[in-house]
């Protein structure tokens, strides 16, 4: 592909989302709630986009189209089964906008301390968060490094991609806080998902349609079409993969947080299934994606390649390509940009913010403002670490944040739950699945994920039976809930 | 908010174990766009429908 072309494209790119960034500035963002939650005044349609390119990476059309092209049919299994899952921000979106409104809460990890009635439970979760999401979003700056390095013959370096893609997210990030993260991000969600689809149906088109399309899989690779098929997707390995991304929607912090967000339930409604509808489209474009280059390059060595090496075939346009590449990059920036965001209001409230004795809103709100640079570095140098294994370190990120799973649940149904019983499970479940991952140890044949959630939940209620529930608070926090709910209930 | 949103949860819990269970054991040998393909695919659009009818009537009247 023509480098001058991609330089171009990039440029364009980023003068289109930094006057948007600019843009987006309004309201006085001197305050955590203005600058992180947008005053909790996000409309339905830009939080359904903006929740769509920050769960929606890179990961989809590299990673996903190459699990496709790995393992065939059971990677749209994998993807959507995480979509079904996302069933549970319906039950649990509307109590944490409840008590988001009425506690004051900027982070989840926050919600969590308070409901505990233990400001260690709000310091754990906050750095778990960090621990597992700095190489989740080093994950997505090396997928920007090998789209980039791979459609230039090594014309733009990795190292450059990788460069590119941090100042980009440290800058949508900075210049408005959530704002100019909520409206870039819906910006590019429209962008990559037209985009994506376009080139989808060129290649369909080029392959012969889709008739003839599935006829040449179940011809010619018939295993892509069936699980376990070629035996990468055996059961214990689905299992352990779906699992963790199936509590995606409330384990992982940038996304949660969006629940306090929107201005109504009306706007979070819309959040809801105008994300369930993208990320269905979606998903279906990264698979056929994968598929199309099963059928063209069917015997790649290195799977990451194949999305460069569709995007510079003959097939696509070479202008259209490089459009849908720089689609690629801003579905890893906009999910950095949030990550970064994310990361740096739950430092500065639940970090700074539980270790100063007397900590002001606008302490905290310059402390989160210097972390996000300082975030953005330390992703950036694990990418430069060029760890290859794009799905495999993405999924172990869920498999780490999954254990605050239990604590979440609990919050909201389980009366019986103490600090002790978060503080326990976080942190002895953390520390097996670093030490799992990192030898890559499965035992009975079950993945670090599966293992997070079984122990986890054991020992959360375990050592919650043992040990005295903030019961007060716990009474106070659930009958808010209730009642807030009744009321809803008797609006309609 | 629905009363009973328990039927619901459970309602969508089964779907989601239809979706480990099925294409593991009804659908290994149909290597057809009719198999595993079409059947998460569907079943994705019928737990969406479920979910709209649990939320649909949020903030109807505020």
């Amino acid at each position: 592909m023509n480098t001058s072309y991609v330089w171009w494209a990039v440029a364009i790119y980023i003068i289109i989302s930094l006057f948007i960034a600019f843009l987006s500035r309004s309201g006085k963002q001197n305050d955590m709630v203005s600058y992180f939650l947008g005053d909790r005044k996000l409309g339905g349609i830009v939080s359904a986009l903006s929740y769509s390119a920050t769960t929606y990476s890179a990961f989809m059309l590299v990673g996903l189209a190459g699990l496709t092209y790995s393992g065939g049919v059971g990677a749209l299994g994998f993807e959507l089964i995480y979509l079904m899952g996302v069933s549970l921000i319906a039950f649990f979106g509307p109590r944490f906008w409840v008590v988001g409104k009425k506690y004051g809460y900027v982070t989840p990890s926050e919600m969590l301390g308070d409901r505990y009635q233990d400001k260690r439970v709000a310091v754990i979760v906050a750095l778990t968060s960090c621990l597992f999401l700095i190489p989740y979003s080093a994950v997505q700056l090396t997928g920007v490094g090998y789209l980039l390095s791979g459609l230039t013959n090594n014309e733009i370096t990795f190292s450059t991609g990788v460069l590119i893609a941090t100042i980009m997210a440290i800058l949508f990030s900075y210049i408005a806080g959530i704002r100019s993260v909520a409206w870039t991000d819906s910006l590019q969600a429209i962008f990559m998902i037209i985009t994506s689809t376009v080139v989808v149906l060129v290649l369909i088109n080029g392959l012969g349609g889709f008739s003839s399309f599935f006829q040449t899989l179940e011809t010619e690779h018939p295993a892509s079409l069936a699980v376990p098929g070629n035996g990468f997707f055996n059961i214990f390995t689905f299992i352990g993969m779906t699992l963790p991304w199936m509590f995606f929607s409330l384990s992982n912090p940038q996304v949660s947080q969006r629940l306090f967000m929107p201005s109504s339930l009306k706007n979070l409604k819309i959040m809801i299934l105008g994300f369930m509808i993208f990320g269905l489209i979606y998903t279906l474009v990264a698979i056929f994606w994968g598929f199309s280059a099963t059928i063209m390059f069917p015997n790649l060595d290195n799977v990451d390649m194949a999305t460069p090496l569709i995007l510079s075939s003959d097939l696509v346009p070479p202008i259209l390509g490089v459009i849908v590449m720089v689609g690629i990059m801003a579905a890893a920036i906009s999910t950095i940009d949030s990550i970064l965001l994310t990361l740096a209001s739950v430092f500065a409230k639940d970090v700074y913010g539980n270790l100063r004795k007397r900590p002001t809103d606008r302490m905290q709100l310059q402390i989160g403002k210097f972390v996000i640079p300082v975030i953005a570095i330390i992703a950036y140098l694990f990418a430069e670490m060029e760890l290859s294994i794009i799905v495999l370190l993405s999924v172990a990120s869920s498999a780490g944040l999954i254990i605050a799973v239990p604590a979440i649940f609990g919050t909201f149904f389980w009366k019986r739950g103490t600090a002790a019983g978060v503080l326990a499970s976080v942190g002895v479940t953390g520390v097996i699945v670093i030490f799992l991952e990192a030898f890559q140890w499965k035992p009975l044949g079950l993945a670090s994920g599966v293992w997070g959630i079984i122990l986890s939940t054991i020992i959360f209620i375990g050592v919650s039976f043992v040990t005295k529930a903030p019961e007060e608070k716990a009474e106070e926090f659930l009958t808010t809930v209730k009642v807030a709910l009744q009321k809803e209930r008797k609006n309609n | 908010m629905k009363e009973n949103e328990g039927v619901y949860a459970i309602i969508i819990t089964c779907l989601i174990l239809i979706a480990f269970v099925v294409p593991y054991t009804l659908l290994p040998n149909v290597e057809k766009w009719y198999g595993s393909f079409l059947f998460w695919t569907v079943l994705t659009v019928i737990v969406i429908g479920v979910n709209y009818l649990l939320i649909r009537d949020w903030g109807k009247k505020q």
